[in-house]
């Protein structure tokens, strides 16, 4: 390959694929490639040849599944009408379902539809939910559909949706809700962003003391998320939808009811592994709400429903606080003990959780109220308070032996900071930085402490020295 | 204040630990695309696909912890590509018996089965390779200029004349085809390591 301007060479092509050249050299090259046919041939070749372009064009066309991947999906409301519903003679009227007449789509899960239903006898609207179609086929899920149904029709509580009416037979399961006005969780969320702390309490204490009502029915939630807390304007009442409808009896697999269709960011670690689940499950995924409402992102996130699965059975959530710096102390340890990876670790019961965060609610609005214990900030122990009271004893009684009293106090130092860090790791807080940073603050408190206490010693020393010389 | 040496340990495996976790997102991030493309191809519904997938997820991981002492030997992402291969491809074979996982021996013959090299066996390598593309392809969109990146999908993956991109993207025609060949090139090398890695 020769040229007399220099241009056809190896090196420079190999320059200009690296993107390497320099600007003027790249124009002047560029120019080249417009007519001089080796070089374009050569350029090729070093880049994988058409082989490998040819390769590369096959796997990175786009097909109709990436088109799926991203979301579109085959439901259409059009084929659902006229497949599911039966005809009405009202405009307006999408179609009939056991009497209702159903004015519209509101909403659609992996378990199925929910429609705005008129019921014409009492002259309301409520809100319909229908087995999805191809769940419906399969006797099995009608019976536990029904068998779900009837379980949270049997919670009453005003933080649980009620249940009108549950239609187990039928070419379509449906069963029949109140319809809520105002919005979801989820929807204030992606409005308004991070709520204050006393909204979010408020919100938190009234899905717990929902869940405690369920939970003592022999109920889990199982997808506890935004979506599925609707806030009533107005009262302010927030209100569990879906409510043992993603419950999977007592399957192991959860996924045969499609909970994971959806998103499994606010899934236990339990949850996650497949295991036997109780109602702490539930506290977990009210963790993951907590501190979306307080930092406007859920705790666990990855690319990809597997890397997000692993992230929650083993990822350690840092406190809210670092997102969003001046929450209180005592909030990062509400959120972190609701999202402690063993269930034992966190509250004991929906109602124990329900309770603090009341407590916490009650100390917002009045700060001289005390702070639940579960949360508050542990107290000094009593224990390291003697050791003190003994330390400046000896300190007194041996007057003239300072040295070997600061030796002495040096392994006391350390003995205090193993307290420190188990009294730490008792509150969760799981982020090793912080746990040093606070251990290292401790310490320096302690060390000031010693310091002052030695400069009292040694002056009460040299008053007793004065006392004994002067007679 | 210095820190413990247990501290400044345990530190370290922090470290080495949270890498290792990016590396791992980074290839189930492939499989996940392989195992997905590969059962909608056999019919499957998004949500059936997923639930599946989620099934795979609960046996790989109820079964790690066997394989952790291995890790430092590299064979963790030869053993997770073992048993996804085979389960998926297992799966497809006896569709009508669900996979419910259950453990014990029964699970353990299924994850030491070796696939026969029947029709399944060599979708999932061809699907598992063009995962491989794509995401090579995420990678080094990021490292070129958004009209380099246009030229090369111009010309190189939509077939479009080196001309018309020129003209369309407003470039020379030289610089149309510098812009291909430099993607291409770097493409090369990203799907070769990434290979390489899984």
């Amino acid at each position: 390959m020769t040229s007399v301007n220099g241009l056809c060479s190896v090196p420079l092509i190999e320059a200009a694929l690296n993107g390497k050249l320099p600007v003027t050299q790249e124009v002047t090259f560029q120019e080249h490639l417009e007519t001089c046919e080796v070089c374009i041939v050569t350029m090729e070749k070093m880049a994988g040849g058409p082989e490998w372009c040819q390769e590369t064009a096959m796997h990175l066309t786009k097909d109709e599944l990436d088109e799926a991947a991203q979301g579109k999906d085959d439901w259409s409301e059009v084929d659902f009408t006229v497949e599911y519903l039966e005809p009405s003679d009202e405009p307006n009227v999408l179609g009939r379902l056991g009497g209702y007449d159903m004015l519209e789509v509101i909403g659609r899960g992996g378990m199925g539809v929910v429609l705005k239903g008129f019921d014409a006898q009492l002259k309301r609207c409520v809100a319909v939910k229908v087995l999805a179609p191809h769940l419906a086929h399969n006797p099995l899920f009608r019976k536990r559909f029904a068998r779900e149904a009837q379980a949270a029709a049997a919670v009453m509580h005003p933080n649980v949706i009620a249940i009108h009416q549950v239609q187990a037979t039928g070419r379509l399961p449906f069963l029949v809700m109140p319809l809520i006005p105002g919005e979801s969780l989820q929807q204030r969320l992606a409005k308004r962003g991070p709520l204050e702390v006393v909204e979010i309490l408020r919100i938190s204490m009234q899905a717990s003391s929902g869940l405690a009502a369920a939970h003592e029915q022999g109920l889990v939630h199982r997808d506890v998320k935004p979506a599925n807390i609707l806030l009533e304007p107005g009262v302010e009442r927030a209100v569990l939808t879906d409510f043992g409808l993603a419950r999977a009896g007592d399957d192991r697999t959860l996924t045969q009811w499609g909970v994971i269709a959806g998103t499994p960011n606010y899934m236990s670690p339990e949850q996650a592994r497949g295991e036997k689940i109780d109602g702490r499950s539930d506290l977990f995924s009210l963790g993951c709400v907590l501190h979306e409402m307080a930092t406007g992102r859920t705790p666990f996130n990855a690319e990809g429903t597997l890397a997000l699965l692993k992230r929650v059975c083993e990822q350690h959530v840092p406190p809210p606080s670092l997102i969003r710096p001046g929450l209180p102390r005592w909030f990062d340890r509400l959120v972190l003990k609701l999202l402690a990876k063993d269930p034992a670790d966190r509250f004991s019961s929906a109602r124990a959780a329900a309770k603090v965060m009341e407590g916490c609610l009650a100390h917002m609005q009045d700060p001289s109220a005390a702070i639940p214990v579960e949360v508050a900030d542990p107290p000094f122990p009593l224990r390291k308070m003697i050791w003190w009271a003994v330390g400046l004893l000896v300190v007194c009684a041996a007057a003239v032996g300072v040295l070997p009293e600061v030796l002495a106090r040096s392994g006391f130092g350390a003995k205090t900071k193993a307290d420190e860090t188990k009294r730490f790791e008792g509150v969760q807080v799981l982020n090793e930085a912080d746990i040093e940073d606070a251990v290292i603050e401790a310490e320096m408190q302690i060390l000031d402490q010693g310091i002052k206490d030695l400069e009292g010693s040694l002056k009460e020393s040299q008053t007793k020295t004065m006392e004994k010389r002067s007679p | 204040m210095t820190l413990t040496p247990s501290t400044r340990a345990s530190l370290l495996l922090r470290l080495r630990d949270s890498q290792d976790r990016d590396a791992w997102a980074e290839f189930v991030n492939i499989y996940e695309q392989t195992i997905y493309r590969l059962l909608r191809h056999n019919g499957l519904q998004d949500a059936d696909a997923r639930e599946v997938l989620q099934e795979l997820f609960l046996i790989v991981n109820r079964n790690i912890e066997r394989f952790e002492y291995d890790r430092e030997k590299g064979t963790f992402r030869g053993w997770l590509r073992r048993v996804s291969r085979n389960l998926v491809i297992n799966w497809l074979k006896h569709r009508d018996r669900r996979l419910t996982p259950r453990g014990g021996s029964d699970m353990q013959s299924m994850l030491d089965m070796i696939p026969s090299d029947g029709p399944e066996s060599t979708q999932f390598d061809r699907e598992f390779h063009r995962a491989v593309f794509h995401r090579a392809a995420e990678l080094v969109r990021a490292e070129f200029h958004s009209e380099t990146w246009q030229a090369f999908w111009e010309t190189g993956v939509l077939g479009i004349s080196p001309a018309d991109t020129a003209k369309k993207l407003g470039m020379s025609v030289g610089a149309v085809r510098v812009a291909k060949c430099r993607v291409l090139a770097r493409l090369r090398v990203a799907v070769t390591e990434l290979e390489a890695i899984q």
